[in-house]
């Protein structure tokens, strides 16, 4: 959907299992993408699904029960999965950071907000501390905190819920990085902060160019600030497509499904055609495709055969249905 | 008679440390709602606004700081003990997270049995066991999950078995609070059409606690919004969403978002830049 020239982060492949006394479970079952400059990637998902380890693996922070089993990651030439830790330290936080889902818990809670922001510059630039207190100041006004020089000296527990993500987000942006990876950044937080914190993330993600990797769940909010979905189910992609187009004519059967079982604020329904069925639980997938127990116009080939991703018009999707079209 | 009223409700919490002074925390503050018979009353509010609260006070969890509630025309300050658990039948709750709110040690039949066995109901064992069956089913599971533990089902077959919980003692009133925020997109909408479903054929009077209004349109008949523990707005469901008066009930309105890109920049363009 790129061309090699602006792709700031590529995932080849990318494949991640959990080690259980079961034997290995395949979490992330083969994910490539590009993630192209200045663009807004949403990875959406339900729990299972892999998007969180997907997330992790980018900047390899698996659990150690987690780990990459193939595939490649790279970033300005090169493979993160196989990087030395002393390298990869330059390139986590600096150059690829990250923002989680519960700001409060993200936070150290014995210390300051200025301690915890000066850390993280400190750790990547030559600077006193003097400097490094007046960049957390500056960095703290730009993500909308009054008085950031006296809120330097508090502690997380003295922010609100939006306020901590409003640091986490200070914290990320805080070297200038190429690439933020945000994983759920708003779930935890209530309507109108997330709608708040939304904008300002999209706000300072324009203004510096930045690309980011979007991990969410909710559709309604990668409609509000994506510029590009995929949809994972099951450990694999199932559809990749620009935000108009997916949300305007979503072609797997999953995606429509997702879209019209959502509740509405503008209309009233009597019922919700839901999808059935359950999400499937990583290792008790079968062979053939992950949401073939749920769908309805499943065919046998479906169960049997898993199909392949394929791109059509600057769209992937995988299903057997539309491939046979 | 209503299943519940409310009226004038007040709660304090009140703390005393060991040294120092003495703080009071109002958390509600003069709530006057109606529930009314076969009806989803929906109560929504931002975190910490006081619906948890309000649910607890219902429940007997929490005491009244003052206020009257009177649930099943009976006022709740005035119960004797065989008044209250008969209150507890009538009255049963979902909660947020079904994760948490089954033993892991119980299986599904054991679970299901407690409230049972502690209001005395059911006690030949044939007839329990048949009664344990339709209840699975008229939530959508089968009698196979009955010897099975709960970690192993997921967050959705979960949140059916604490409906079915609920459901054990046949109650008039339902407290669900929050019962569908904890899960996956493809699941909610499947709980919720269960919520409506046996809503109507139990003829259950619902307090649905929710801080998603699209949820709310789906389900209730009647909503609350709730705001630094005080009601600032009040009315039929339509209504609000047609007329919504309060400022507040706007700005939460406005913030909701849509899943359709084309509304993006009005959506965030609404979400004014404050700083805090």
């Amino acid at each position: 959907m790129s061309t090699e020239e602006n792709c700031m982060l590529s995932v080849e492949n990318l494949k991640v299992s959990f080690h259980t006394d079961e034997g290995d479970v395949p979490v992330l079952r083969g994910l490539s993408y590009a993630l192209p400059k200045g663009r807004i990637l949403a990875v959406v998902g339900e729990s299972g699904s892999g998007k969180t380890v997907h997330a992790l693996s980018l900047l390899r922070l698996l659990p150690p029960a987690a780990h990459i089993t193939g595939g490649k990651v790279v970033y300005q030439g090169k493979d993160i999965t196989q990087l030395p830790e002393k390298e990869l330290k330059h390139i986590r936080g600096g150059k690829i950071s990250m923002i989680f889902q519960d700001p409060s818990a993200s936070l150290n809670p014995v210390l300051t907000i200025g301690e915890q922001l000066t850390e993280t510059i400190l750790a990547h630039k030559k600077i006193t501390k003097q400097q490094a207190r007046q960049e957390a100041v500056l960095l703290l006004q730009k993500v909308g905190i009054r008085e950031a020089e006296k809120r330097l000296a508090e502690y997380p527990f003295q922010f609100s819920g939006g306020m901590c993500q409003r640091v986490m987000i200070a914290m990320a942006l805080a070297l200038k990085p190429d690439v933020l990876i945000a994983d759920e950044p708003t779930t935890a937080l209530d309507v109108t902060i997330q709608a708040q914190i939304l904008r300002l993330m999209r706000d300072l993600q324009k203004e510096s160019g930045m690309s980011a990797v979007f991990i969410t769940h909710n559709l309604a909010v990668v409609a509000g600030v994506a510029d590009e979905v995929l949809v994972l189910y099951g450990g694999l992609c199932m559809e990749q497509a620009e935000v108009n187009d997916l949300f305007n004519n979503p072609l797997h059967p999953y995606t429509q499904g997702l879209l019209k079982s959502l509740v509405s604020v503008e209309e009233k329904k009597d019922t919700l055609p839901a999808i059935e069925g359950q999400p499937p639980v990583p290792g008790e997938i079968g062979k053939g495709c992950p949401f073939a127990p749920r769908c309805t116009q499943a065919s046998e080939k479906c169960f049997e055969q898993c199909p392949p991703l394929s791109e059509k018009a600057n769209r992937r999707v995988r299903c057997w249905r539309v491939e046979e079209k | 008679m209503n299943p519940i009223e409310i009226k004038n409700l007040s709660k304090t919490y009140i703390r005393q440390p060991f040294l120092g002074k003495k703080t009071e925390k109002e958390v509600l503050r003069d709530v006057s709602l109606t529930l009314k018979e076969g009806q989803v009353l929906g109560l929504v509010g931002e975190s910490g606004c006081g619906k948890s609260t309000l649910c607890k006070v219902l429940l007997g969890i929490e005491p009244l700081s003052s206020g009257e509630v009177w649930i099943n025309g009976k006022n709740s300050r005035c119960l004797s003990r065989a008044e209250r658990k008969e209150l507890c039948r009538r009255m049963q709750v979902v909660f947020q997270d079904p994760y948490s709110s089954l033993d892991p040690r119980m299986n599904v039949r054991q679970l299901l049995s407690e409230p049972l066995a502690i209001h005395g109901l059911y006690t030949d064992k044939q007839e329990r066991e048949k009664f344990l069956k339709e209840l699975l089913e008229s939530v959508g599971l089968s009698v196979s999950f009955l010897p099975r533990y709960p970690h192993e089902f997921s967050g959705g077959q979960r949140q059916r078995i604490c409906i079915a919980r609920a459901l054990a003692l046949s109650p008039n009133i339902l407290l669900a609070d929050e019962p569908v925020s904890a899960l996956d997109v493809s699941v909610q909408a499947q709980i919720l059409n269960l919520l409506k479903k046996i809503k109507e054929e139990r003829h259950l009077s619902v307090l649905f606690v929710t801080h998603d209004f699209a949820v709310a349109r789906f389900l209730c008949d009647d909503i609350a919004v709730m705001y630094e523990g005080r009601i600032v707005e009040y009315k039929p469901a339509e209504e609000l969403f047609s007329h919504p008066s309060h400022p507040y009930t706007q700005k939460l309105l406005r913030a909701v978002a849509k899943p359709n890109p084309a509304l993006r920049d009005t959506w965030l363009a609404g979400a004014q830049e404050e700083t805090l």
